[in-house]
């Protein structure tokens, strides 16, 4: 991993299209703007994480759960 | 043409080319399951499963979540769309992973599949501002 150090206001730019920037530092609470092109997605890592976890959870449905599954409107 | 995949749910299965979807990066925690055929679950035609063609034990069920949740709709990124080559709405279909759990049934309506119908290629994304969860309710056992 590179590590960098930056104070606020100042930023990193990657692949020369990417620009993220330190806004504001209140104690452990740090904002980062990140300016990228459309093209470019940008999650934060929880959301990732909880997706991840979602689906492994639902690994474990069996063919005979789909018997009592619900139907719409019912 | 078609391809036989192994299911550890539903033996060795014949399935046309165009049941086959693939995911360039993956399922979120599935990395390596780039390769998926759909199936159709029940008569209805309200489940299917996303069988991997790579590990004959993962298979997943999902629904149309619209089905379910009329104002349902999901809104994508540039950068998401490009990846599965969408040029238009309508060739999208967008699938919700379902988890039995106990007592209910639940949907995934934070990271829902998006399909190109045309190229089969898609997409778990992420709908980050969204007010939807992982386990929506779909009913109760």
């Amino acid at each position: 991993m590179l590590v960098l150090s930056r104070r606020t206001n100042e930023s990193i730019i990657v692949n020369g299209n990417i620009t993220i920037t330190v806004l504001e530092i209140r104690g452990d609470h740090i904002r980062i703007g990140i300016d990228a092109p459309r093209e470019i997605s940008v999650h934060r890592e929880e959301i990732h994480a909880e997706l991840a976890r979602a689906n492994k959870a639902a690994t474990g449905s069996r063919a005979a759960d789909v018997a009592r599954l619900p139907r719409p409107g019912v | 043409m078609s391809v036989l995949v192994r299911s550890e749910r539903f033996g060795d299965v014949e399935c046309d080319d165009a049941a086959t979807v693939v995911f360039p990066d993956g399922l979120l925690g599935f990395k390596e399951e780039r390769e998926f055929v759909v199936m159709p679950a029940d008569p209805e035609g309200i489940y299917s499963w996303l069988q991997s063609t790579r590990t004959p034990s993962l298979a997943f069920l999902t629904t149309s979540p619209t089905c379910f949740f009329a104002d349902y709709a999901v809104e994508i990124d540039d950068a998401e769309v490009a990846e599965i080559e969408i040029l238009d709405e309508s060739e999208a279909m967008v699938l919700a992973i379902v988890t039995i759990a106990e007592d209910r049934a639940t949907a995934n309506l934070l990271g829902p599949i998006v399909v190109n119908t045309r190229t089969r290629r898609a997409r778990q994304v992420v709908l980050a501002d969204s007010t939807w969860s992982t386990k929506e309710l779909l009913g109760e056992f």
